[in-house]
């Protein structure tokens, strides 16, 4: 049932990348369980603005889960407690009433913030550039039922390919490490024969870009898997370590 | 040999590097808690093993090797990679809280890390770099352990190695990309089992030996 | 004037091929001294810009997300059509294409109807040799399923998550080419003009909505991908960002916006629970496959689902659509629920949601074969409503979801502006007043991957190369129109928020633009729109600076070409005296309650030109020729 509830809310405000940031508190008043944490987050923002002070900028577009864009840290988790939940489909009924929320932006030294909450994840772009596709041109394809995948590796390919670049498991990283990210890329693409031929080379690559962008090393905490808005699975990166160590050492 | 630096000095050959050298220290905890247990079977028994494995000579010697080039690996690679880490987070979370991915093990491997290392310098000097001249390595170590000092940084040591290897254990497979749903909570809990032998297994020895002086 | 939509001669079916031998080429080693600007990352820019790059153009990619793989086409959850005729149960690119124009209730352009149809399976084939993982049956086969009202099995998916997989194909494509160094990439940008030099599309102006710097970028093409306008009623499954913006600067430069009343309502979506709520979502309709609708027989009964015994339940899609039942296109299922809600049968704490039953299909098929179909529906629907359906019938009620309007464009995808073309839910022309299910996705791709790239390539080779740079005194004039604007924004320093604004806006347009019109409605609210309008530029508070990452001056710049763009859509409204598809005139229906179409009056697109802020828009007409489909009243009995 719809009931309403009052929170503190300490948020981090800063200004600007080069900016030093610090934690400013709200109150969130009446707030409607049925409301997403965005929505309160609207509130919020609107409140604000009508007291003539600037509202608190966070990214979002979507707001069903999917597209990727949203996410901070609530209460020291990306994207709030919930499992397999994005911070727009986070609903406040998870909250009690006078409960004290600390926002903050996913962290990363890869990971710059551009204003309070919205961060800079274009480093999860590099690495996709790095080889995470199959290199076919527009045209020319075969015909689609040409290609036999069974349903399992199918199904396990799909797994992986659910990622939506959100950049939570590099939050949830005590190390920072994109590992999760890189790997649901490469899983995708190894499982599948269309991926195979350049399955190497994307290893390598984008192991190496990974490393270069300054993300963490992976040192099997499971953090990220835990967190994963679309609960993906560990077993990715032990499936990208494979094409790693088959590729640096046999290709 | 380009190759090989590329791919070991990779973030996942680093972990490659950590888990094959931890696997091995691993072995090496096995074979060692196995020669420590004739212990029980006395002052002879135990003495005897010793002399046994200093017969082996050479062969010993490169085992010794090969296990410090492991060691430094391990520790120089681990050093690298928490710093590295560090370095990934610039500005730290003001609120930290676990998704329940981490446990207690993996969550304090470096520090279990430098315990274990001040540990095992601490332990050579003790057993291994000593005058045995004149007397056995049953000697030192009941009169090491007659001091109930020795026997509580002992046992505190293996408790820390217990979680280390809690945590190593299981990563090893994953890292190598030995990771089945299948097959996978055999091996972590077979990696909890050998933690708590390893940590049982040498750490009832002390108490044992303070007894019986 | 008559509109030219350039379609070539020939039977319908050679018109395609024909063209494409007509149309001149770009030699490859020249391809390389053109430039293309594509605004938009979703299916259709994606698509486009990945293709023109390995074409050899050199392109310049722009999106307002953070990266390009975030355009709400990865919201797309059903699937898309193919005439690929793999389950063998009569499909034909002839069926699809029939299905198509009859879906879109014969207010769409044949000829661009059928080649959609053409190179939907090669679309599929693409799509597949990128890596996607669509779903496949035991032998390692392509699964197809039958989807929003087509009597065929044509449908391929991926989960509940199709559009996330050909977004992010279309964005691996696109990563390739960034990678290759032929795309240059700018995320974070909104574009706020359209560059013409002598009449032609030669560049657009952009805000960095990093630092507020307002950017110039030249080129010898402009290719807009901009998306669909469903967020002018506020609420609707689109993304929060989807704007009109682009498109309405377009207009507003020239380029002639087509049909822009037809926008699609989607019937199941879970249902508006309070005035905070800042978006509708969407339940995919594949759902409609096993659930059933109904809704009390008697109204106001205020038990719950379960105390509501079969007798007392009425099954209206059922009883009403015998062979299609549940299965009904969008429209006829949203204004059906609509009807019975009118009629005080609707559920559920505010009265507008109907019920949607998966008992008898669970009780059929088992739980786990529906949690294997729709787990991940039923999950989502439980994290937002905090109701299980597997244990209670869900609540659905329609919602604005796509908008087949856009700007008017030709054959070669190209609008009445030259070297201005607009692609995927931006342009108007394939589905005429009502989409079908699992075509929007087809339709983006179709126009990226294999329409745009032969046809630009005809404008490139036809018109002789003028190199123009940003010094150019057109961006000079646009940059200072957009600063002005800017500033103007920042200045007015009123009362009332942008999204209060927005959602004034938005519950006018539903109450008399929404899923049901008429002539009195539509004219009250015109003048309601002018009113609200002319508030917003006197009592609009945008905080913070211009300069700086500011999210309520773009949602500004935003709602204020919605309020003009909302009266424009009134104005089309008022001019279709019919109704047909998502377009329904109250004035205007069958006995049984459907649309009933005027094709004496109104078989054309109607495409308006902007005459300047304040006057009437002018009227293009441009008939809508039918030689292959005979035009009659959908039935779906």
């Amino acid at each position: 049932m719809t009931k309403t509830i009052n929170l503190t809310l300490k948020v981090w405000r800063q200004n600007g990348p080069k900016n030093k940031g610090r934690f400013d508190t709200y109150h969130a008043e009446n707030i409607s369980t049925d409301m997403s944490f965005l929505e309160m987050l609207d509130v919020v923002n609107d409140q604000l603005t009508i007291d003539g002070k600037e509202p608190i900028a966070f990214d979002h577009d979507c707001r069903e889960g999917i597209c990727g864009q949203c996410g901070c840290v609530v209460n020291g988790r990306p994207h709030g407690a919930e499992k397999g939940t994005t911070l727009c489909q986070l609903h406040m009924r998870h909250f009690d009433n006078g409960d004290t929320i600390a926002i903050e932006p996913f962290r990363a030294m890869a990971f710059n913030v551009i204003k309070d909450l919205a961060v800079d994840r274009s480093a999860l772009d590099k690495i996709i550039q790095a080889g995470g596709y199959v290199s076919v041109n527009t045209g020319g394809a075969q015909d689609a039922n040409a290609i036999l995948v069974p349903q399992e590796v199918a199904d396990l390919a799909m797994d992986a390919a659910q990622c939506i670049g959100c950049g939570a498991c590099v939050a949830s990283c005590p190390n920072a490490s994109a590992m999760l990210f890189t790997s649901a890329k490469v899983s995708q693409l190894a499982l599948l024969p269309q991926g195979k031929p350049e399955a190497a080379k994307r290893a390598i690559n984008m192991v190496r870009t990974m490393d270069e962008l300054g993300f963490g090393n992976c040192s099997n905490e499971r953090e990220c898997e835990a967190e994963c808005p679309k609960e993906i699975s560990i077993t990715n990166i032990a499936r990208l370590n494979r094409e790693y160590f088959k590729a640096g050492f046999f290709s | 040999m380009n190759w090989i630096t590329s791919t070991l000095g990779s973030s996942i050959g680093k972990k490659l590097l950590m888990a094959i050298t931890g696997f091995s220290f691993c072995g090496f905890l096995a074979a060692h808690l196995a020669g420590n247990l004739t212990i029980y079977g006395g002052k002879d028994a135990f003495n005897g093993y010793a002399e046994h494995l200093h017969a082996l000579g050479p062969l010993l010697t490169v085992a010794e090797l090969v296990l410090l080039s492991f060691f430094l690996v391990h520790v120089i690679t681990g050093l690298i990679l928490y710093l590295q880490n560090l370095k990934a987070r610039p500005v730290r979370y003001a609120v930290n809280k676990t998704a329940g991915g981490r446990t207690f093990g993996s969550a304090t491997m470096p520090y279990t890390g430098a315990l274990l290392l001040a540990f095992i310098v601490f332990h050579l000097l003790n057993f291994s770099f000593v005058d045995k001249t004149n007397t056995t390595i049953f000697n030192i170590v009941s009169s090491a352990f007659s001091s109930p000092v020795y026997v509580v940084i002992y046992i505190l040591a293996m408790v820390v190695a217990a979680v280390h290897v809690s945590h190593g254990f299981w990563s090893t497979f994953q890292t190598v990309g030995a990771n089945h749903p299948k097959y996978m909570p055999l091996i972590q809990t077979v990696g909890i089992a050998f933690a708590v032998v390893v940590g049982i297994g040498f750490g009832f020895l002390p108490i044992y030996i303070f007894l019986l002086a | 004037m008559a509109l030219d939509a350039k379609i070539p001669g020939g039977p319908i079916a050679e018109k395609w091929d024909r063209h494409r031998f007509e149309l001149k080429l770009v030699n490859p080693a020249n391809k390389r001294k053109f430039n293309v600007i594509v605004v938009g990352t979703g299916l259709a820019g994606g698509s486009a810009s990945a293709t023109l790059a390995e074409l050899g153009y050199n392109v310049k990619t722009f999106c307002i997300q953070d990266s390009p793989r975030r355009a709400h086409s990865i919201a797309a959850q059903g699937g898309i059509n193919a005439a690929k005729n793999y389950p063998n149960d009569g499909d034909s690119i002839w069926r699809l294409f029939y299905d198509t124009v009859k879906g879109g209730d014969f207010r769409a352009r044949e000829a661009n109807v059928y080649r959609l149809a053409q190179v939907s399976n090669d679309i599929i084939d693409q799509c597949v040799a990128q890596g996607i993982p669509f779903a496949r049956d035991y032998g390692g086969l392509l699964d197809n399923r039958s989807f929003g009202g087509a009597q065929v099995s044509r449908t391929f998916y991926a989960r509940g998550q199709t559009g996330q997989q050909l977004l992010l194909g279309a964005y691996s494509a696109l990563m390739r080419q960034v990678a290759a160094g032929k795309v240059q990439m700018f995320p974070r940008r909104e574009m706020l003009d359209v560059v013409l030099v002598d009449g032609h599309a030669k560049g657009i102006v952009v805000r960095n909505m990093i630092n507020g710097a307002v950017e110039r970028h030249a080129a010898d093409a402009v290719v807009l991908c901009t998306g669909g306008y469903g967020n002018v009623f506020f609420l609707s499954t689109n993304a929060m960002a989807s704007n009109v913006t682009a498109a309405f600067r377009a207009y507003k430069k020239g380029a002639f916006f087509a049909n822009p009343c037809f926008t699609q309502i989607h019937p199941t979506c879970i249902p508006v629970h309070g005035t905070f709520q800042s978006k509708l979502t969407l339940m995919s309709e594949s759902l409609r496959n096993d659930g059933r609708v109904w809704v009390p027989k008697n109204p106001g009964d205020k038990r719950t689902p379960e105390q509501i015994p079969e007798a007392d339940r009425d099954y209206y899609l059922e009883n009403k659509y015998p062979s299609f039942g549940n299965l009904v296109p969008r429209d006829v299922a949203s204004r059906n629920a609509k009807e019975q809600c009118d009629m005080g049968k609707g559920v559920g704490e505010t009265g507008q949601a109907v019920y949607l039953d998966f008992a008898d299909a669970i009780h059929r098929d088992g739980r786990d074969v529906i949690a294997k179909k729709y787990g991940n529906l039923f999950q989502m629907y439980e994290k937002i409503t905090a109701d299980d359906p597997y244990q209670t019938p869900m609540m659905i009620y329609p919602a604005i979801h796509y908008t087949m309007g856009g700007l008017w464009v030709d054959y070669n995808l190209m609008s009445n502006v030259p070297g201005l073309f607009v692609l995927g839910e931006a342009n108007f022309s394939d589905h005429g007043a009502n989409r079908l299910g699992a075509s929007a996705l087809m339709q983006g791709l179709a126009d990226g991957y294999f329409v745009l790239p032969y046809t630009i390539g005809g404008y490139l080779a036809g018109t002789a190369k003028a190199d123009v740079t940003t010094g150019h005194k057109a961006f000079d004039e646009s940059e200072k129109q957009v600063t002005g604007r800017i500033d103007r924004l920042m200045s007015i320093d009123g009362k009332r928020t942008v999204d209060d604004f927005h959602k004034t806006l938005g519950r006018i347009m539903w109450e008399y633009c929404g899923m049901a019109r008429n002539n009195e409605g539509l004219g009250m609210a015109r003048g309601m729109i002018q009113e609200l309008r002319a508030e917003f530029w006197e009592n609009v508070r945008v905080p913070g600076n211009a300069a700086d990452f500011n999210q309520s001056l773009e949602r500004a710049g935003r709602v204020a070409d919605f309020l003009e763009f909302g009266e424009l859509m009134i104005v089309d409204a008022l001019a279709r005296q019919e109704s047909c598809g998502g377009h329904f005139n109250e004035r205007f229906e069958t006995e049984e309650h459907e649309a009933l179409r005027d094709d004496d009056n109104f078989c054309h697109a109607a495409a308006w030109e902007h005459s300047g802020d304040g006057r009437e828009p002018e009227f293009h007409k441009e008939p809508l020729v039918f030689e292959n489909v005979k035009l009659t009243q959908r039935s779906y009995k």
